[in-house]
C-alpha cells in the first residue's frame, strides 16, 4: 500500500471533516468534526450547535439550506430535478444511498461523503476508474450551488459567528483548490 | 481538467455506455476500495439489463385532511419514492379530477425545504431560538419524565393539557387524544374555534347537525348563500350551483362583504353584520302572511309553530327589519315569497354568521325559516350547515382505556369537541376541560393542579387563538411546551421541544367530509421524509419510555403501523353505509355513502322527535326556547371589523409555500372608500389598525366591497410577519356552543377597531 503524503492527507482530512460537520446528528459529534478542522477557535459544544442549526438547519428557516436544489431548481424546495440527478451520478459511481427518500441525495453532508470516497479512491489507492465522474461531480454540481450556498450563509448572516465563517470559508477553499487541481496527485 | 463532460453524460444517461461502465466498475473491484460513508459500496451493481431508470410511476390514494369543507380525493404520482406531482380524484363526483390551488402545492409542500426535519430543544428559553437537535429518544425522554414527575408530585395528570384542532381531520388524528387519554385523566382545551354555535341551533332544532348531499345543490330552484363563500372556500361545490343557475335556479348571496360567490349570484343582498336572524325572522313573518308557508309539513312534524308565530306576530316588525338589516322591504319580500314559491329550495349558512354574541339564535332563525317554507327533509333543499353523519367510525385510535388507579377532575362534566370522546362509565373522574377560545386566559387561571405541560398538535395555537399577549405569558409559565407539527409557526417559537410530524403523504389514514359524503383512504405514498414520524408513532414511541420508566403508565400501544391503526376504524356500520365490503376496496378509488335525505322520514333526534321552534333545551341552557332577535353585540370602536378565510390557505396553512407569498404576498386592511377618505386614507397607505386589545400595522386596499362602518382583515398568518388579526380580537364568546362542543364559539366578528393613517 502506498505510503499517503502529508499533502495528500490533509486534502483528504479536509473533505472528510466538513463532510463530518454537515453529517452530524448532535453537538457532540459536531464539536469533534470542528475540532478536527480547527483547534483555534474556542466555543463550546452547545454554542456550536445553535449557531450551526441557525445558519443550516432550523427548526426556523436558517441561513442557507445545505441542498443542491434550492440553489439550482427552486428556492424552496427539496427532493427536486437537481436532486435526481445527483441520484443517478451517485448510483453510476457505484453507490447505494441507505437514507434515500429520507435525507435527499444532495444534501451537502452526502456530496461531499461522495466526493471524499471518491478522492480517496484516488489519493489513497490509486483507483483512477471513477476520476472522470468525480471531475464531472465537482465542475458540473458542486460548483454550481455550493460557491452560492456559502456566499449566501456569509451575506445574509446577521449573527457574526466566527466558527460558521470558518466552516464556510474552509469549505471554500477546499472549493477553489479542488477546482483548481489538475487531475490525480501522484 | 482531465474528463470529458460529454463523456460522463453519455455514461450517466445512456443505458448502453452505462452498463459498460457498471461492468468494468464491477469487474475492477474498485467497490470494495471505498473506504465507506454515508453512501456505501452497492454490492448489487445491477449491470446486466441497461439500466432505464424507474420510469413508470406508482399511484397512491390521498385526501385532503386539512379542515376545508371539500376534503379532496386525490391521486397521488410517485416516482423512484418520490411524489411527482397530485390530482384531484375523478371516482369521486364531487372533488372531480381537480383539487384547489393549495391543493395542487402539495408537492411543493412535503418537500418544502421549510419542514420542520429534526426533533429539536430550545436551550435559551422559550423565543429564544437558539435550537438544539435531539433524537427522538431523549425527545421522549424528557416528556415521560416530565409526565411522570407531575404524576407522583400533583397525584394526577391533570397538569398535562393538550390542544388539538384542526390541521388534520385524518379519523387516525383523533389517537393524539388517545395518546393524552392513554396516559390518564388530563386537561383539554375542548370545544371549537370554527362551528360550535351553529351545531348547538341546529341540534336544538333538529335534534342534530346533518345536511343535504352538496351535490343535490344543481336540483335546488333556489338557492340562497348565507353568508357563506364557496367561490373562495368551496370550489368544488360552486360547480352544482352553476349547474342549477343554468336550469334557471335564483342563486342570492347575503353577506355583509361582497364576496366571489356574491359576484357569481343572480343577486346580492348585503346585510349588516349579525342582523341575519332579524331577516330570517321577517321572512318567515312574510311568507306565513302571504300564506306561503307549509302548514301540512308544520303540523306533522314540528313543535312549537304556534308560540314561534305568535313572537313573530307581536315582536317582529317589518319596518324594523329593513332598517336594522339596512335592507329595503320590497326587495325582503320578493325574497323571501320567491323563495318560499320555488320548490326545492335551501339555504347554506356559513360558519362566519355565527361567530357573533347573537351567532346560535341567527342560525336557529334561518333554520325556523327554511322550516317554515317546507323545505326540510327534501331532496335538493334544507337548512345547510355541516354534519358528521359519515364519520361513524371506530375511534379506535382515540378510544384508549386511562392505566388503572388514574385521579383526575371531579368538577362538573365538561366539554367534547366535535368528535365524542371515549367515556369512562366505571369511574368518577373525568378529564379536565378548559375552554379553547379562552386559550390564553385557560391556561393561566387553571389551578389545582396549574397546567404544567402542554402539548400542542395540528394546531398554530398563536395563529387561531386570541389575545398574543396574553399567550406568551400562558406560555411562559408552563414547564414544558411540545409542539408536534409539519412546519415552524409561531407557536413553535415559543415551544421547549418542537417534534415534526408527518404530512398525509407519509403515513395511512382515512377521511370524510363534514360537507359532502365520500370516503377516501388516504395511502403511505412516500418515505418519511428526515426524521418526521407520524402522530400516532409519537403516541407509540411516548409509550414505550412511559412504560420503560413505570410499568403499566400508558395504555397506548407501544408500537404501531399507521395501516393497521388506519383498519380498525373501520366497521360494519361503515361499510354498509358507503356499500363496500372492506376497506382495500378503497383502493380502486373514494366512495360515496348511500343517499339519504336528512329528515325525509319526519324523525328529529329532538326530546319531542319534530322539528322544534320552541325547545325547553333552549330555554334550560340560553334562555330563549324560541328563536327570538337577539341583539348583536355593542360597538365598543368606530369601524365593524370581520376576518373572514381567504381562499389561498387555510388558517395559517400553506400560506408558508413561497409561491404562495406571490400569490398573496402581505397583508392589508380593505377599506370603504367613504370611510378612507374621512380618514384621509389612500391605497397603499400604511395605516394602524386598532383597539383595546392591540394594534397592526398593515397597508390599506379600499374597496366597496365592504361596507361603510366596517373593516375586513383576512385571518390568515404571513410568512416572515408579526401579522395576525387575532391581535385585534378579544375572546368574548358568541351565544351558544356550550351545548354539544363543550365550550362556546367566540364573537370573532363582533370586534371593533379604529384606524390611521400612519
Ligand atoms: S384545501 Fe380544500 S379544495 Fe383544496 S385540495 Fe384541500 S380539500 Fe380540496
Amino acid at each position: 500500500m502506498k505510503t499517503i503524503q502529508p499533502h495528500t492527507s490533509s486534502r483528504l482530512d479536509e473533505v472528510k471533516h466538513l463532510r463530518d460537520i454537515f453529517n452530524a446528528q448532535n453537538s457532540k459529534e459536531l464539536k469533534v468534526a470542528f475540532d478536527a478542522l480547527n483547534a483555534s477557535i474556542e466555543i463550546s459544544e452547545e454554542d456550536l450547535e445553535v449557531q450551526f442549526n441557525r445558519y443550516f438547519i432550523g427548526p426556523m428557516e436558517p441561513i442557507a439550506d445545505p441542498f443542491a436544489s434550492i440553489y439550482i431548481d427552486d428556492p424552496d424546495v427539496v427532493m427536486s430535478k437537481s436532486t435526481l440527478h445527483v441520484r443517478e451520478l451517485y448510483e453510476t459511481m457505484g453507490f447505494t444511498y441507505p437514507l434515500k427518500n429520507i435525507i435527499p441525495d444532495d444534501h451537502l453532508g452526502v456530496e461531499l461523503d461522495a466526493y471524499y470516497q471518491l478522492l480517496y479512491l484516488e489519493e489513497a489507492k490509486e483507483i483512477t476508474y471513477l476520476s472522470d465522474l468525480r471531475h464531472y461531480f465537482l465542475h458540473e454540481h458542486l460548483s454550481l450551488w455550493v460557491p452560492r450556498f456559502i456566499a449566501r450563509a456569509l451575506e445574509h448572516s446577521e449573527h457574526d459567528s466566527k466558527a460558521m465563517t470558518f466552516i464556510l470559508l474552509q469549505l471554500k477553499s477546499l472549493l477553489i483548490r479542488e477546482t483548481t487541481t489538475q487531475g490525480v496527485t501522484a | 481538467m482531465s474528463y470529458s463532460k460529454e463523456n460522463v453524460e453519455s455514461i450517466v444517461n445512456n443505458g448502453i455506455s452505462r452498463r459498460s461502465f457498471l461492468k468494468g466498475l464491477a469487474a475492477s473491484g474498485v467497490l470494495s476500495s471505498f473506504p465507506g460513508g454515508i453512501l456505501q459500496a452497492n454490492e448489487d451493481l445491477n449491470t446486466k439489463i441497461p439500466y432505464l431508470g424507474e420510469k413508470s410511476y406508482q399511484t397512491f390514494r390521498n385526501a385532503c385532511p386539512r379542515n376545508c369543507y371539500d376534503t379532496c380525493s386525490i391521486k397521488t404520482y410517485v416516482k423512484d419514492g418520490v411524489m411527482q406531482f397530485i390530482e384531484g380524484a375523478t371516482e369521486s363526483t364531487y372533488t372531480h379530477g381537480g383539487c384547489c390551488v393549495k391543493g395542487n402545492s402539495y408537492v411543493k409542500r412535503v418537500y418544502s425545504a421549510r419542514r420542520l426535519k429534526f426533533p429539536m430543544m430550545q436551550v435559551g428559553g422559550k423565543g429564544s431560538g437558539n435550537w438544539k437537535r435531539i433524537s427522538w429518544d431523549q425527545a421522549m425522554d424528557i416528556i415521560a419524565k416530565k409526565l411522570l414527575e407531575m404524576k407522583k408530585e400533583d397525584g394526577t395528570l391533570l397538569g398535562a393539557a393538550l390542544t388539538k384542532y384542526s390541521g388534520n381531520f385524518g379519523i387516525t388524528h383523533y389517537g393524539i387524544e388517545g395518546m393524552f387519554n392513554s396516559i390518564g385523566y388530563t386537561t383539554r382545551l375542548a370545544g371549537t374555534p370554527c362551528w360550535p354555535a351553529g351545531i348547538d341551533a341546529q341540534n336544538l332544532d333538529m335534534g342534530d347537525m346533518w345536511c343535504n348531499d352538496p351535490e343535490e345543490m344543481k336540483d335546488s330552484k333556489f338557492i340562497i348563500l348565507w353568508g357563506v363563500n364557496p367561490a373562495s372556500n368551496s370550489i368544488h361545490s360552486m360547480k352544482y350551483i352553476y349547474e342549477a343557475k343554468k336550469k334557471g335556479a335564483k342563486v342570492v348571496v347575503i353577506d355583509p362583504v361582497f364576496t366571489e360567490a356574491a359576484s357569481k349570484a343572480s343577486q346580492y343582498i348585503q346585510i349588516k353584520a349579525g342582523t341575519d336572524g332579524l331577516l330570517a325572522l321577517g321572512m318567515a313573518k312574510i311568507i306565513i302572511e302571504a300564506g306561503l308557508h307549509d302548514q301540512k309539513w308544520l303540523d306533522a312534524n314540528s313543535k312549537g309553530y304556534k308560540e314561534y308565530k305568535a313572537y313573530l306576530d307581536k315582536e317582529v316588525k317589518l319596518d324594523n327589519v329593513s332598517k336594522i338589516t339596512g335592507i329595503p322591504l320590497a326587495m325582503i319580500k320578493e325574497l323571501a315569497l320567491s323563495f318560499a314559491k320555488a320548490k326545492p329550495a335551501t339555504i347554506w349558512m356559513g360558519y362566519g354568521m355565527q361567530r357573533h354574541t347573537n351567532g346560535g339564535s341567527m342560525i336557529r332563525a334561518i333554520d325556523a325559516f327554511v322550516a317554515v317554507s317546507g323545505n326540510i327533509g327534501k331532496y335538493a333543499g334544507g337548512a345547510r350547515y355541516g354534519h358528521l353523519n359519515t364519520w361513524g367510525f371506530n375511534y379506535a385510535a382515540l378510544s384508549q382505556t386511562k392505566p388503572e388507579g388514574s385521579v383526575g377532575y371531579t368538577g362538573p362534566e365538561g366539554a367534547k369537541g366535535d368528535v365524542a370522546q371515549g367515556k369512562d362509565a366505571k369511574s368518577n373522574y373525568t378529564d379536565r376541560f378548559l375552554n379553547i377560545n379562552k386559550t390564553a386566559r385557560e391556561l393561566i387561571n387553571a389551578k389545582e393542579p396549574k397546567v404544567r405541560l402542554l402539548w400542542v398538535a395540528c394546531k398554530n395555537v398563536f395563529a387561531q387563538d386570541f389575545d398574543r399577549n396574553q399567550l406568551i405569558r400562558a406560555f411562559q409559565q408552563l414547564d414544558l411546551v411540545v409542539v408536534a407539527d409539519q412546519f415552524f409557526n409561531e407557536t413553535a417559537k415559543w415551544a421547549d421541544i418542537v417534534l415534526p410530524v408527518a404530512t398525509q403523504f407519509e403515513e395511512y389514514d382515512v377521511n370524510v367530509s363534514y360537507w359532502h359524503y365520500w370516503l377516501t383512504l388516504n395511502e403511505q405514498a412516500i418515505k418519511p421524509l428526515f426524521e418526521v414520524k407520524s402522530d400516532l408513532e409519537i403516541a407509540a414511541m411516548l409509550s414505550k419510555r412511559m412504560n420503560q420508566l413505570q410499568t403499566g403508565s400508558c395504555t397506548f400501544p407501544q408500537s404501531v403501523d399507521t395501516k393497521a391503526m388506519m383498519a380498525k376504524e373501520f366497521n360494519p356500520g361503515i361499510y354498509e353505509q358507503f356499500g363496500i365490503k372492506s376497506w382495500e376496496e378503497l383502493k380502486n378509488g373514494p366512495v360515496k355513502a348511500k343517499a339519504v335525505i336528512p329528515y325525509a322520514d319526519g324523525k328529529f333526534k329532538t326530546p319531542s322527535g319534530k322539528f322544534e321552534f320552541y325547545s325547553d333545551k333552549a330555554l334550560e341552557l340560553f334562555g330563549s326556547a324560541l328563536p327570538t332577535y337577539l341583539e348583536v353585540r355593542k360597538p365598543y370602536d368606530k369601524f365593524r371589523m370581520t376576518s373572514p378565510h381567504s381562499r389561498w390557505s387555510l388558517h395559517s396553512q400553506f400560506q408558508n409555500l413561497e409561491w404562495m407569498e406571490d400569490v398573496h404576498p402581505e397583508p392589508y386592511v380593505y377599506i370603504n372608500p367613504d370611510d378612507a377618505e374621512a380618514k384621509m386614507v389612500k391605497e397603499g397607505d400604511t395605516v394602524a389598525v386598532f383597539n383595546k386589545q392591540g394594534l397592526l400595522r398593515v397597508k390599506a386596499k379600499l374597496t366597496d366591497n365592504v361596507q361603510a362602518g366596517t373593516v375586513l382583515m383576512y385571518e390568515q398568518w404571513y410568512n416572515n410577519n408579526i401579522y395576525n388579526v387575532n391581535e385585534l380580537v378579544d375572546d368574548t364568546s358568541s351565544d351558544m356552543g356550550a351545548f354539544k362542543t363543550g365550550a362556546p364559539g367566540v364573537a370573532l366578528h363582533d370586534t371593533f377597531v379604529n384606524f390611521r393613517k400612519l
